[in-house]
């Protein structure tokens, strides 16, 4: 990066009222290309957070400047806040974003990665909304995007991997938690009781959530939606476990 | 009643493809992402018995026949000489199918091993 020349904040401001009102593309690009310059000490320090976690240092700073970009996009100047106070928490997302895409199993292009977020999220509230199950027409409109994408988004959710119980999730609140603190401990030893019984060993050696949500689904009949309800996490996250539980079981089986 | 068909090789790599000609046309019958996801986990779990995990040499016709409210799915398997095809379902394929489908069998016809599901748009 070039020397940076530090601006004082009403500086910074007419930067943004020029880049703004700017009418011609190269114009735009160089007032832009400023901004970037004076924030990028501010990336660079986010992305020395992230940078215990196996990933270049430069390579983080790729990404967080990413987020600067869609912070300088969308600063509002109305708004009585810095723009450092603003741009962070967009930044900091654009790096988070960064390392839960690198929880993908199979390499998913990004478009389709953003796709399946939009998704999850677009399922949840549509089904508060409704009461019931969306339909892809519902989807596909709620999320403006064709009914195509939609389903090329929910098969996609099958290569989303999840390998740990601790891999964070995104709760309804916007926060997020780790399965393990999800699963519930009330009468789970009377509830498997039943099922124990009549399954097939191999049952019993899958993990405590799957072997959950199996029960939930096959033995108590509850949809995916209400199991996504009662687990607190995403219908289709409860897809892709259960598709990936059924898959493995069946392979056991083979073996036999 | 409308018939769509599609021909894969016999190999779980396809299977995707049947998950998705059977999520378009759930579409098409406005069912909900439920039942459509219900659906997949049926055509999975049929057309599996055809693929085995590593896939078999031969191939799966599957054919998908469709109404208003009503899809049925066909699978027939088309395999070379002594490949081995279980054609009973597991008790635990069934306690599924039962789940997820409104009637699903599988059988041995006329030497062809076969498989068949039925799911109606719930109102």
């Amino acid at each position: 990066m070039s020397e940076r020349a530090t601006l004082s904040k009403d500086e910074v401001r007419s930067l943004f009222v020029a880049y703004q009102s700017a009418t011609s593309e190269g114009e735009k690009l160089e007032l832009r290309g400023r901004l970037v310059d004076q924030h990028i000490g501010l990336v660079e320090f986010l992305a020395r957070r992230f940078r215990n976690r196996g990933e270049p240092l430069e390579d983080l700073v790729q990404v967080g400047t990413i987020g600067l970009l869609k912070a300088i996009e969308r600063f509002d100047l109305e708004r009585e806040v810095e723009f450092s106070t603003y741009a962070t928490p967009t930044i900091v997302g654009e790096l988070k974003r960064h390392f839960r895409d690198k929880g993908w199993a199979v390499r998913v292009p990004r478009r389709l990665q953003e796709l399946h977020l939009e998704l999850t999220k677009v399922v949840g509230f549509l089904g508060q909304e409704l009461g019931r199950s969306p339909t892809v027409a519902e989807l596909a409109e709620a999320a403006s995007i064709s009914e195509e994408e939609v389903l090329e988004g929910l098969e996609i959710a099958q290569a989303y991997n999840f390998t740990s119980l601790d891999a964070p999730i995104d709760t309804s609140d916007g926060g997020t938690t780790s399965f393990a603190d999800q699963l519930g401990t009330e009468d789970e030893h009377l509830e498997y009781l039943e099922y124990r019984a009549s399954l097939a060993p191999e049952m019993a050696k899958l993990p405590e959530r799957e072997r959950r949500i199996l029960y939930l689904r096959f033995f108590k009949g509850m949809t995916q939606s209400e199991i996504a309800d009662k687990l607190g996490i995403s219908q289709m996250h409860v897809s892709r476990l259960l598709n990936r539980t059924l898959m493995s079981l069946r392979e056991a089986l083979e073996e036999e | 009643m409308e018939k769509i068909s599609i021909r894969i090789p016999a190999s779980p790599a396809y299977l995707q493809v049947v998950r998705l000609v059977s999520a378009g046309l759930a579409t098409r019958l406005k069912f909900t992402l439920d039942d459509i996801e219900d659906l997949k986990i049926a055509v999975d779990e049929l057309s599996a018995y055809f693929t085995g995990a590593q896939g078999r040499d031969g191939t799966i016709q599957v054919d998908f026949l469709i109404d208003d409210d009503h899809i049925e799915i066909r699978g027939a398997g088309n395999f070379a000489p002594g490949q081995k095809v279980r054609t009973d379902l597991t008790e635990f394929s069934q306690m599924i199918l039962d789940t997820v489908a409104d009637e699903a069998s599988l059988e041995q016809l006329d030497g062809t091993p076969t498989f068949r599901l039925t799911k109606s748009r719930k109102q």
